[in-house]
C-alpha cells in the first residue's frame, strides 16, 4: 500500500461500503487497520498465539463474504470483532470435541514480576499482565463481555456454560482486575 | 487457578459497596448510568467503585490495542493470504454489453468493473473519496437508461454543491466513454466530511 493512499484516512464506513461493492483494496485497508487488534484479541481468547493468525484470516474471509449483511457500515469494527469471537469459539469447540478438556489446559502464563511492571510504569502493561494472570476461562468470559460486547446469555451459549457460571467468572475476573489495577489509580 | 471456579456465584458471598452489590454496579455502568440511581450516585464509595470498573473496562481494550501496535510486522502473512483468497472469489455481477462497430464482436464489462471505474473516477477528484456505487436500470440491454447512485466523503471546507456537480459530470463522462451505458442521471449523496491530513478516522 502506498503511503499517500487517500483511503488510509478514509472512515471505516466509507471503506466498508466500498468493500461491499467489491473493492478489495478498501477491504485490505480495513484489514490492516483492525486486523492487528483482532489477532491479539483472538490469541487472548484462545490462550495461545499459534492459531490466532488462522482465526483472524478465516474471520476476515467470512466477513468479506457477508458484507451484504453489514447493516451499519460505521460499526464495521464491532461487527468484525464478533465474527472473530465466533471463529475463536468454534476452535475452542473443536478442541473440546477432540481432546480431553483437561489435557488442553494451557501452560501457566509467564507472569511478569511486579518489579518489571512497575519499572515500565505503564498502565497498559500492567493491565496486559493482569489479563494474562486470569485463568483462561475467566479471561474468555471477560473479553467477550468487555471487548466484544457479548451479553451474559451469549457468552453462556458460546462457551456452553450456565449463565450463572458465566456471571460468576466475570465477577471474579472483575474483582481480580480491579485489585490488580488498584495501584494505578 | 482459583478454587471452585465453576461454581456459580453465591449471592450471599457477593461483596457489596455501600449496600450495592458489585453485580448491580456493573450492570448500572453498562446501562450508561441511566436511569440515574440516586442511591448509587449519592455514595462516594459507589462512585469510586464505578470509576475502578470503568478503568478496567477501558484498559482491557486499550491494552490489546497497545499489544497489537507493538508487533505490526506479524500481520503481513495472514493479510496476504486473505487477499489471495478474496481475489479468487470476487463476483463480477451483471454484464454490461458494449457496442462495437463490428456486429460479430460481442464485448461487455461486468457491473463490478463499472463500479470500479466509478470509484477511480471519484477518487481522482480532489477532495473526494467515493463510497458506494449503485446502478438502477436494465444494464443488460444496450442503450436502456441507467441511473447511478453514489455516496462520497468530501474534504471539509469545499463547496459541496460544486463538488457534487463536478463528480456527477465526471461519472457520466467516464461511464459513457468506457461502458456505453446511457446514464439518465447521477445521484450524489455526500455522507461524510473529512479533514485533510488528519490521522483520525
Amino acid at each position: 500500500m502506498l503511503e499517500d493512499d487517500p483511503l488510509l484516512e478514509a472512515a471505516d464506513a466509507t471503506l466498508a461500503v466500498r468493500a461491499r461493492d467489491g473493492d478489495v483494496h478498501s477491504y485490505e485497508v480495513l484489514a490492516r487497520r483492525h486486523g492487528p487488534l483482532m489477532r491479539v484479541y483472538a490469541a487472548r481468547l484462545l490462550g495461545s498465539d499459534a492459531e490466532s493468525d488462522d482465526v483472524v484470516q478465516d474471520a476476515f474471509l467470512t466477513a468479506w463474504r457477508r458484507l451484504v449483511d453489514l447493516d451499519e457500515p460505521a460499526r464495521v469494527r464491532n461487527w468484525l470483532m464478533r465474527i472473530v469471537s465466533n471463529k475463536a469459539i468454534d476452535r475452542l469447540r473443536v478442541r473440546r470435541d477432540h481432546d480431553d478438556v483437561d489435557s488442553w489446559d494451557p501452560p501457566a502464563p509467564q507472569h511478569d514480576g511486579p518489579e518489571r511492571v512497575v519499572e515500565a510504569r505503564l498502565q497498559l502493561d500492567a493491565m496486559w499482565a493482569a489479563l494474562d494472570k486470569l485463568p483462561l476461562d475467566q479471561r474468555r468470559c471477560w473479553l467477550l463481555r468487555e471487548t466484544a460486547d457479548y451479553s451474559y446469555a451469549e457468552i453462556a451459549e458460546a462457551l456452553d456454560l450456565p449463565v450463572s457460571t458465566v456471571r460468576g467468572k466475570i465477577a471474579r475476573a472483575r474483582a481480580f482486575l480491579i485489585t490488580e489495577m488498584e495501584a494505578w489509580r | 487457578m482459583s478454587i471452585d471456579d465453576d461454581a456459580p456465584l453465591d449471592p450471599t458471598d457477593e461483596p457489596t459497596i455501600d449496600g450495592q452489590t458489585v453485580e448491580r454496579l456493573s450492570d448500572y455502568l453498562d446501562s450508561g448510568r441511566t436511569p440515574r440511581d440516586p442511591d448509587i450516585e449519592g455514595s462516594a464509595a459507589c462512585r469510586l467503585y464505578l470509576r475502578s470498573l470503568e478503568q478496567v473496562h477501558d484498559l482491557s481494550r486499550a491494552s490489546l490495542e497497545e499489544a497489537a501496535r507493538r508487533e505490526p510486522d506479524r500481520d503481513g502473512a495472514w493479510i496476504d493470504g486473505l487477499l489471495a483468497s478474496i481475489k479468487r472469489e470476487v463476483v463480477g455481477g451483471r454484464d454490461i454489453p458494449i457496442h462495437h462497430p463490428d456486429a460479430s464482436v460481442r464485448l461487455s464489462v461486468t457491473e463490478a468493473a463499472a463500479r470500479g471505474l466509478v470509484r477511480r473516477t471519484g477518487d481522482a477528484q480532489a477532495g473526494v473519496v467515493l463510497g458506494s456505487t449503485t446502478f438502477d436500470g436494465d444494464l443488460a440491454t444496450a442503450g436502456a437508461p441507467v441511473a447511478v447512485r453514489v455516496t462520497a466523503a468530501a474534504r471539509y471546507g469545499l463547496d459541496l454543491e460544486a463538488l457534487a456537480d463536478e463528480l456527477r459530470a465526471r461519472i457520466v463522462d467516464t461511464l459513457t466513454r468506457h461502458t456505453g451505458l446511457t446514464i439518465s442521471h447521477v445521484d450524489v449523496h455526500i455522507d461524510d466530511v473529512f479533514v485533510a491530513r488528519e490521522d483520525d478516522r
